[in-house]
């Protein structure tokens, strides 16, 4: 029989290090080794599994990822072989009245986010009044001159953002990072239900769990709506870099679920400052593209010249209004390192308000009394490269040896500017099946905010899992995987404890 | 209206998965015929041989190696296994385009031929392993039909289909009749192989009897009106699909392969029948074929890779 083991036994810590890292909080078990109520009828399902089974269903879900060509498709030499990103086959539960208080935190964020864009692009008021330093934002790399007093319908330059939240110890989310450019992640989200409902069809349907199959329709009506007051019946397309990206099967999945044409730069043709595709009766109008590409490589003429994934003369048909680019060119400069530190600042200059949902704290080595502080206690902190992404350009303290420390202190005294640092946090964990046996790993949250018209908040994530024991990187590009999320309703949280 | 890469990658899909298909006879009907120690066993592997365009005979290979090879190898762009990598590959390019089911019927034959467990399934029973992969393309094409709209996508998967099986069916029928330097293929056993590959035995005993005769089989293969896979019915479908595309694109530019397919399948449609021997047949294949060609080339011209200028908005 599987039974779920005890977060702290697994923990790859030493005895010192647990001393100083408070303990992970666990998504499933309280302190006492309680269940929490709402997973109550999961883990009683799970008892009834034993590991054989459960490693059955397994492979089963992982069939049916093979099956669907979700994979990424890893190249070399003559042959090619598929890869699935690691699923694990237990659901993450987060009970009605937690996600409430998540979907307040991300809509008053959001908003706050398209005003900075607006302003920054516009009239740079929060520049003027110093709340957020100058040379931060416009020297920052993802700033882009280019956008400079361009007219953004809605004000809303993020449309798709997906923000990464964790758990603190003391179980409040706090956000760690906002995605603003090309978040990806939403196919595994939707994938992930859909392999869930056939895993635990009984516990699933008994949980009364939120449904998130409206994700590609509201995301339809989104980019319409980008182009409600010009465009009535709008030609929406879903740019991708192409095949060989590791994202591609994502694009593709939206694009079908929305109906909408999926194009690649050597698609597009730019004409009389219009763009258009090359269709088999010739040329047809595009009014909104959903860019899957980075803002550097959508227009060789404005942008990186080396780039082949773009348009020519791309941009110039965005500032002339008669594209509508999603998200806009621009917005990482609202999603960089240091800026963040900045959010809730943001959000009370521009809504006066409180952000609902914490950062974590963070220092920026720019700052000379912070990073004498960043120095000293390189041994705690998780020390990021602003620029970087993807888990990429990150020293993790307390895991690094003397040398990787030592290593990245002399990197961080070469640019200071480069580097912001946070605390250790242990993210929470949750139960995962690993080689048969139920043992705790780390997870974050990724949920998925639309804004358009207006914000709306998916009620689904991406829960990603560092499935490296007592590793704290869920990234997928290192060794992590994700697996189901389940947002219950309203009413389901009592029904579940009974 | 559809990308003009999309229509390309569908109609390749069509063209690959034929390929693979056909092969699969091929290599079938020569391991079963040269089970026999008869002149039709080395005539099916100089058939299959020429047939896959390798003329020259790396062949002190046994016909089990040329079939393994034929069917496996992934550095040889011709292969089974190859046509169906592509095919796949194409199918993941448009991946928005196709249905599910119609994915999925690839995806997985894809998988299961790339495999690591391949090599071991053909070795145990080629035939098996052979008759599975057609069994798993009837089920890819009947989910295309039952599935996907019957609109301009799917039309470009059967053309893609139709103009590769006309080509198929034309260069085997090449290869036995229209040889002017060999003797025209006239052993029983052979004729029957050559009708087993283009998946007509049964149809040609239906309608001529167990008679088995070349001027015959010639007629069936080129000229017969109901088999699928005669040249003729390829044409007629070809055109069929292209005058029904027509709907969806400007008239302008279109003329070129409608024109083509229709003075092709006319061709087809009223030839005299008396006046088709086998000697002359070879003049006629390569008609055939050359128009074939020249039908691909209009079609890539007309919908996949247009001048632009000839298309800019007023």
């Amino acid at each position: 029989m599987a039974t779920a083991q005890r977060p702290d036994e697994a923990a790859a810590f030493s005895p010192a290090e647990l001393a100083q890292a408070p303990v992970a909080y666990d998504e499933m078990l309280a302190a006492l080794g309680d269940v929490r109520p709402h997973y109550a009828a999961l883990d009683r399902r799970i008892a009834t599994l034993a590991s054989a089974e459960m490693s059955e269903r397994q492979r089963t879900l992982e069939r049916f990822f093979l099956l669907q060509g979700i994979t990424f498709t890893v190249y070399g030499g003559e042959s090619s072989t598929e890869r699935i990103i690691p699923t694990d086959l237990l659901p993450r539960i987060i009970p009605a009245a937690e996600w409430a208080k998540i979907e307040a935190g991300l809509t008053q964020r959001l908003r706050a986010l398209n005003m900075f864009l607006s302003d920054i692009y516009g009239d740079q008021q929060i520049l003027m009044d110093g709340v957020v330093p100058r040379e931060l934002v416009l020297g920052a790399p993802s700033y882009r001159r280019e956008m400079q007093n361009l007219y953004v319908p809605h004000q809303a330059y993020a449309n798709v953002c997906g923000s990464d939240l964790i758990r603190q110890p003391d179980g409040a989310f706090a956000v760690l990072e906002d995605n603003l450019r090309v978040p990806s992640g939403v196919s595994y989200m939707l994938a992930n239900r859909e392999a869930s409902r056939r895993t635990f069809p009984g516990t699933f349907r008994a949980a009364g769990v939120r449904a998130i199959d409206r994700y590609p329709d509201l995301l339809l009506a989104t980019l319409k709506g980008m182009a409600a007051d010009w465009r009535p019946n709008p030609q929406i397309v879903v740019l991708t870099p192409g095949v060989y990206n590791s994202a591609y099967y994502e694009h593709a999945y939206l694009a079908r679920l929305m109906g909408c044409p999926l194009v690649e730069g050597r698609d597009l043709v730019v004409h009389d400052n219009m763009v258009y595709m090359r269709t088999t009766t010739g040329l047809r109008r595009i009014d909104v593209i959903y860019r899957r590409v980075d803002d550097d490589f959508i227009d060789p003429l404005t942008f990186r010249r080396d780039s082949g994934l773009g348009v020519a003369g791309l941009f110039n048909v965005y500032r002339a209004g008669n594209v509508v680019i999603c998200n806009a060119p621009g917005t990482g400069v609202a999603d960089d390192k240091a800026v963040y530190a900045y959010v809730p600042a943001i959000i009370r200059y521009y809504l006066g308000e409180d952000a609902i949902l914490p950062n974590i704290e963070t220092y920026l080595c720019r700052e000379a009394s912070q990073l004498q502080h960043v120095l000293g206690n390189l041994d705690k902190l998780v020390v990021k490269a602003v620029g970087a992404s993807g888990g990429y350009g990150m020293l993790i303290g307390p895991h690094a040896s003397q040398k990787e420390r030592e290593d990245f202190a002399d990197a961080i005294k070469a640019d200071p500017a480069n580097y912001i640092a946070q605390p250790t946090i242990q993210l929470s964990t949750a139960p995962c099946l690993i080689d048969g046996v139920i043992e705790p790993r780390h997870v974050d949250l990724r949920p998925f905010i639309l804004s358009g018209e207006k914000i709306v908040v998916t009620p689904g994530a991406l829960t990603r899992v560092a499935l490296r024991k007592g590793s704290l990187v869920v990234n997928s590009s290192q060794g992590g995987g994700s697996k189901d999320t389940w947002i219950l309703e309203d009413t389901a949280d009592e029904e579940m404890a009974s | 209206m559809m990308l003009a890469r999309v229509a390309d990658s569908l109609y390749w899909i069509g063209r690959y998965v034929e390929r693979a298909e056909h092969l699969c006879r091929l290599s079938d009907v020569m391991l079963n015929a040269t089970l026999d120690r008869t002149e039709a066993a080395s005539q099916a592997t100089r058939i299959v041989l020429a047939a896959v365009g390798d003329t020259e005979g790396a062949r002190a290979a046994s016909p089990y190696e040329l079939a393994f090879a034929l069917a496996l190898n992934r550095e040889d762009g011709g292969s089974i296994t190859s046509s169906l990598a592509l095919a796949r590959e194409n199918a993941r390019q448009v991946r928005d385009q196709i249905t599910t089911e119609t994915w999925e019927r690839l995806n997985l034959l894809y998988l299961r031929v790339t495999g690591p467990e391949a090599p071991k399934a053909f070795a145990d029973s080629p035939s098996t392993f052979l008759h599975e992969i057609i069994a798993d393309l009837h089920l890819f094409k009947g989910a295309a039909d039952a599935t996907m709209s019957h609109g301009e996508g799917w039309r470009f998967l059967l053309l893609g289909v139709y103009l590769e099986r006309a080509q198929l069916v034309g260069r085997l029928l090449g290869v036995c009749f229209g040889d002017g330097r060999r003797r025209p293929l006239d052993d029983h056993m052979a004729l029957m192989s050559v009708l087993r590959m283009s998946c007509g035995l049964e149809p040609y005993l239906r309608r001529f009897t167990a008679d088995i005769q070349p001027r015959k089989i010639l007629e069936f293969l080129l000229l017969d009106e109901e088999f699928p896979r005669s040249i003729r019915f390829a044409t007629a479908r070809i055109e069929e699909h292209l005058s029904a595309t027509a709907r969806y694109v400007d008239a302008a530019g279109h003329a070129g392969p409608e024109r083509l397919a229709g003075r092709l399948r006319a061709r087809l449609q009223y030839a005299d029948m008396d006046e088709l021997d086998v000697a002359g047949a070879g003049a006629l294949i390569s008609t055939v074929l050359d128009e074939c060609a020249a039908l691909h080339q209009a079609i890539y011209d007309t919908f996949v890779a247009y001048s632009l200028e000839m298309r800019l908005p007023a």
